[in-house]
């Protein structure tokens, strides 16, 4: 049975991508990582900023190896700058 | 320990923050600071900075850095202040206030908390163009 993942973009990634908001579908079992992957298909121009990218589920930082559950939302942006 | 948080689009009074101190006889440093928007980036003429935030993330995150500060030094009170939107070159962007019992733990504090804000908290800034002649 597969998942469907909200994902957030926020800051520059939203011009990147044309959306705050998107759905991908990923298996049960599927990781954060997987999510991500699931994005750079849709989005290949994030693809090169992998490395930079930090990657959250709520609001806690997510390492690519975590699980993703029904009703997750995991969100993706570029380096902070606050200050 | 007391603790506040403001993000705001509004601009930060520090005069009004200064004066609203916590009261007390027991803290004997009392640590400020002020971020303050450049007027120039990368060398070139900037007409100011425009904020944007993952609002919750960053108030949790914000709330993490805090609990680690209480943990970590008899701190009294925290209070910080990061504007949101636009900001003009010259305006304040951040403003912080510490207050504990000893200098030393004030400052390794504030030091602390902006190094880490401006690792973990969700918070970008876009650079606002100069206009042409302006």
């Amino acid at each position: 049975m597969n998942l469907c993942i909200r994902v957030h973009f926020w800051s520059y990634y939203r011009e990147m991508t044309g959306t705050a908001l998107a759905e991908v579908e990923v298996p049960e079992g599927a990781s954060v990582a997987d999510v991500v992957s699931a994005v750079h298909e849709r989005w290949p121009a994030l693809v090169p900023l992998r490395a930079s990218t930090l990657m959250a589920v709520g609001v806690d930082y997510a390492e690519g190896s975590q699980t993703v559950r029904a009703g997750d939302e995991v969100s993706l942006f570029p380096p902070v700058q606050g200050g | 320990m007391h603790r506040e948080l403001i993000l705001t689009e509004q601009p930060i009074d520090e005069r009004a923050w200064v004066a609203s101190r916590p009261g007390g006889v027991t803290h004997g440093a009392v640590v400020t600071f002020s971020g303050v928007v450049r007027g120039s980036e990368h060398g070139q003429p900037i007409a100011g900075l425009e904020y944007t935030s993952f609002e919750a993330m960053a108030r949790h995150q914000f709330g993490l850095l805090l609990d680690r500060m209480a943990m970590q030094w008899p701190v009294e009170s925290v209070r910080l202040v990061h504007r949101l939107g636009p900001v003009p070159a010259g305006g304040v962007s951040l403003w912080v206030e510490v207050l504990a019992p000893h200098r030393a733990e004030a400052f390794a504090a504030c030091q602390m908390l902006i190094d880490e804000m401006k690792r973990v908290v969700p918070i970008w800034k876009r650079v606002m163009p100069a206009t042409v002649g302006g």
